[in-house]
């Protein structure tokens, strides 16, 4: 049976005369008549299709990002010492140090706070300076008798290339600037920061007092709008640290001020961590919110 | 910097050093602790390394006052000893009774006793960290401290996130290695392709 109807139809397709169209117009309007389904068929090259958009941007920001600091638990400077030698217990106290790290509110591009301080209680007693001035003056013999572990010039060019760097911290004397030009050294020197330059104030003609600022110095800088420096060991007292976070905040204050009006720059958060330890947030307070602790029970030998 | 509340969850965990093991307040004649033992754990050095870890943290931080000193050394067949020193009855200290400062290399030995003290040593080697800390809470009358309400709700909360924690690694774990596996199985395929090409 089917056979056969499959045969009739394809007898029907064989008409040569088409079935002559309907003239009569339908009575009714055509946009009340049924539509027929008619499945729309798209191609990928036809144009239409979906719309290609360009990959969003991502927002550039031009500050680093600032937190809201309300649901941030803060802590006095005693309370935070005393998390702090509880976490470090045991440790040699001249190995761990604390350390602070100020976030600004700050432009990502733009000058950035680059100072030298010399805390109250130094923090890190092992600088040793090379110097670098004309061979055979009587600078060498002041530079040797200031306590500077290598001086010279070509003679000293010439072990830094050897690699022999007794040094950590690297000045140069006026008079020898052009010779440290020429020696080509910036390759060597210039990743270990030692490169002696005008804006460190590593170039200088009274080494006497570039000698004695170094000793006992720190640099700081900011970083990713973040200045992160080691403000006292372990065994120092909570009066000491005091001490050395203030003198940090002060000199860190008037380098601020020294910025251009132009550049926002101004302190966001200040938080007081450990080598070992966590980091507290500190709130600017001195004692400790626990009544019954002094903040002299907290320089017991650790 | 890193984000606050990131910072803020690591501060809960404070809870762990305020609670535990360790925590308690030492009696008022209790006036200094000395560990002694070695850097790694053979030669039954892994109870004292413990005691020293865990809960001498939660000890120095209820009693801040009290000297604690610990003395590494690399000598694993060394004592291991921890010694308490008490004020004996009715005498006073001299404010500066010397005392070493903490040492990785060996350097800080037990002091021997000031005038107007003595020593109660416990013997820490090859026993387990319980067991110690045990021993020293009954010798030296170490009340412990009693959680808060507060602390117990943060006790929760920290424990909640772990297991939240654990669950969402787990989940990660899964998808990291679907996306491997199936970079893997394409890169077969890539060099099979390659392979049956040369062949032809």
């Amino acid at each position: 049976m089917a056979s056969l109807n499959r045969c009739l139809a394809s007898l029907a397709r064989l008409n040569l005369t088409a079935p002559a169209r309907p003239t009569t117009t339908p009575s009714i309007p055509k946009f009340l008549l049924p539509t027929t389904a008619v499945p729309v068929v798209r191609y990928a090259s036809g144009g239409g299709g979906m719309r290609k958009r360009p990959p969003k941007k991502k927002k550039a920001y031009k500050t680093f990002r600032s937190y809201d600091l309300s649901p941030m638990e803060q802590f006095s400077l005693c309370d935070a010492m005393r998390y702090i030698r509880a976490f470090e217990v045991g440790r040699p106290p001249a190995v761990v140090k604390y350390e602070v790290s100020i976030k600004l509110k700050t432009n990502k591009s733009g000058p950035v706070v680059r100072n030298r301080i010399r805390l109250p209680f130094p923090v890190k007693t092992d600088t040793r300076i090379g110097v670098i001035c004309p061979e055979d003056s009587p600078l060498m013999i002041e530079a040797q008798q200031l306590g500077a572990v290598a001086v010279g010039e070509n003679s000293l060019f010439e072990s830094i290339r050897q690699g022999n760097i007794p040094f950590n911290k690297l000045i140069c004397h006026a008079d020898s600037q052009d010779a440290l030009k020429k020696a080509n050294l910036g390759k060597i020197l210039g990743p270990k920061g030692l490169m002696p330059s005008q804006k460190t104030k590593t170039i200088t003609t009274d080494l006497k007092a570039t000698v004695q600022e170094l000793i006992g110095a720190d640099e700081y800088r900011e970083r990713s709008g973040v200045v992160r420096l080691a403000v006292g060991q372990l065994g120092f007292t909570p009066k000491m640290l005091f001490d050395n976070v203030t003198a940090l905040m002060k000199l860190l204050q008037v380098d601020i001020n020294n910025v251009d009006d132009s550049y926002t720059k101004a302190l966001d958060e200040v938080v007081l961590s450990s080598t070992n330890g966590p980091g507290f947030s500190l709130n600017g307070d001195f004692l400790p919110a626990d009544e019954t602790l002094k903040p002299e029970d907290l320089q017991s030998a650790m | 910097m890193v984000g606050v509340i990131r910072r803020m969850n690591h501060l809960t965990e404070l809870v762990r050093i305020r609670n535990g093991p360790g925590a308690a307040i030492l009696p008022q004649d209790v006036t200094r602790i000395h560990m002694d033992f070695a850097h790694k754990i053979n030669g039954g050095h892994m109870g004292p390394r413990k005691v020293w870890r865990d809960s001498l943290p939660r000890l120095k931080y209820w009693n801040p006052t009290i000297p604690m000193v610990v003395n590494r050394s690399d000598n694993q067949d060394g004592p291991a000893t921890l010694s308490i020193y008490f004020r004996e009855p009715g005498a006073t200290l001299a404010s500066d009774v010397p005392m070493p400062s903490s040492s990785a290399e060996g350097f800080a030995k037990a002091p021997a006793p000031a005038a107007g003290e003595r020593v109660l040593t416990i013997d820490m080697k090859e026993r387990r960290s319980e067991a110690i800390l045990k021993e020293f809470m009954d010798k030296s009358g170490a009340v412990p401290v009693k959680t808060t309400p507060q602390d117990e709700a943060l006790l929760r909360e920290v424990e909640d996130r772990k297991a939240t924690g654990a669950i969402d690694r787990e989940r990660i774990r899964q998808e990291n290695e679907a996306v491997k596996r199936e970079k893997q199985m394409i890169a077969q395929a890539h060099s099979e392709a390659a392979a049956i090409k040369a062949a032809l």
